[in-house]
């Protein structure tokens, strides 16, 4: 929690009701109520990326509490934002620190990217990306 | 349409149901209160262009005038789940509530699952059992893309869940689908009696399993996407020794009563349930049992 908040400005009280617990390398949030004693496949969504030297947070996490970030965060334009929806890198210039930031578009948090001496690298998994010839909106059609 | 004719003297208007039939579906989708809310969503779809109704018996449900809605950035976000229309009354009627434990017993792909969750505002519990290993990714990742956090994931064979008490527990059983029909014309050539029989037995013992799992008092709703009285009234007729059947009425939807016989006699009772037919409110088709445990 101390990193969302020292990282993101994102107060704790934000995941209050909620319960966290470490499977594999992920933190998984879920509710708090008591579950019955059964078999679980999984308990609630993937919050944090255990795995690398720093904890990523995960896509999911960020849409679901990315939106209240006051630091490290970034609204893109729609070229930008088709960039990084392909997962693509791209040169940006922004009042960032590097590491991981919330990347938006019109106020709706896409996932995480990192920053890193004015380069943007997408960390939308595989599964995640999107074409942009494939997306219906029309302020994503322009003129490509 | 020979397997629609044995529906002639049951479905009111039969020749425009057989036509409607013929239509495709229109294309829905559900707003998920998990990530967005109803005006800020409906905000962003007028920017964009994009044209939608209302439906009169559902907030939360549009008709969206776009052939894959589901490539919108607001779907691949989450603020949007593509479902079809009436296949959100079950868990409208099932009426979850904040801080709840409920049960899904047939969870892929999670579209009524993750719904349960949004109408219990991310609180309580929602276990969602799917036997059908190959079918967990979709149940995971919708629940993911959804942000349903309060879901936990099972992989019983429905029949034989473990024993619990929970207070509302959902049975969408697999079925012959042929209210399916306008999304998929072939359900309707491959039915068979047959088929309708041998996934009765499948669907008497999920039932059954899912009446053991409920609390006395709790809520136990059966629903499936097909006609066939087989595989609704006669599957709901097997445990009315240890429920009372509630009757499905949702404001602004219509749907004719459950039949109370068919081949054979299934109760008065019966008559409580809920059968959709395509014509009369431009869906699919679908029938909805609402069960209270004794």
């Amino acid at each position: 929690m101390e990193l969302w908040r020292s990282r993101f400005g994102i107060p704790s009280e934000a995941f209050e009701g909620y319960a966290f617990h470490l499977r594999g390398n992920n933190v998984w949030i879920s509710g708090s109520a008591e579950l019955p004693d059964l078999r679980y496949e999984t308990i609630g969504v993937r919050f944090m990326s255990t795995k690398g030297r720093v904890w990523k947070p995960t896509t999911s996490a960020l849409q679901l509490f990315g939106g209240r970030a006051t630091k490290n965060a970034i609204d893109l334009d729609p070229d930008q934002a088709r960039v990084f929806l392909a997962g693509e890198s791209q040169n940006l210039d922004a009042d960032l620190e590097n590491g991981y930031v919330v990347v938006s578009y019109r106020g709706m948090v896409l996932g995480c990217g990192l920053y890193s001496r004015g380069e943007l690298v997408s960390q939308l998994p595989k599964e995640r990306r999107i074409m942009s010839d494939k997306i219906e909106n029309e302020s994503f059609k322009g003129d490509r | 349409m020979v397997h629609l004719e044995r529906y002639r003297d049951i479905v009111p208007d039969f020749e425009s149901f057989v036509e409607s039939i013929h239509r495709p579906l229109p294309a829905t989708v559900r707003i998920n209160t998990l990530k967005t809310d109803r005006d800020d969503l409906l905000r962003r779809l007028s920017e964009e262009g994009a044209k939608y109704r209302f439906v009169c018996w559902n907030p939360l449900c549009l008709r969206i005038d776009l052939e894959k809605p589901g490539n919108l950035i607001e779907c691949l976000m989450g603020y949007l789940h593509v479902q079809e229309e009436i296949s959100m009354v079950s868990a409208v009627v099932l009426d979850p509530r904040p801080g709840e434990s409920v049960l899904d017993l047939c969870a892929a792909p999670g579209s009524k699952t993750t719904q349960i969750s949004q109408m219990m505002e991310n609180r309580g519990s929602v276990v969602a059992n799917e036997p059908a290993v190959n079918r967990i990714p979709s149940l995971r990742s919708n629940c993911e893309r959804l942000g349903a956090m309060n879901v936990a994931v099972t992989r019983y064979d429905g029949r034989l869940f473990p024993r619990h008490r929970f207070d509302r527990v959902l049975v969408d059983t697999p079925c012959t689908g042929q209210g399916m029909a306008r999304k998929d014309h072939s359900v309707l050539s491959r039915w068979s009696l047959k088929r309708s029989l041998g996934i009765q037995r499948l669907q008497q013992s999920l039932l059954r399993r899912g009446v053991e799992l409920t609390r006395p008092g709790g809520t136990i709703v059966y629903s499936t996407c097909t006609f066939a009285p087989e595989e609704n009234e006669a599957v709901v007729s097997t445990v009315l020794d240890r429920v009372w059947v509630e009757t499905v009425s949702v404001p602004g939807l219509k749907n004719m009563p459950g039949l109370t016989r068919w081949d054979s006699d299934y109760g008065d009772e019966l008559e409580g349930c809920a059968r959709y037919y395509p014509h009369q409110n431009d869906t699919g088709g679908f029938f909805v049992a609402k069960l209270i445990k004794k």
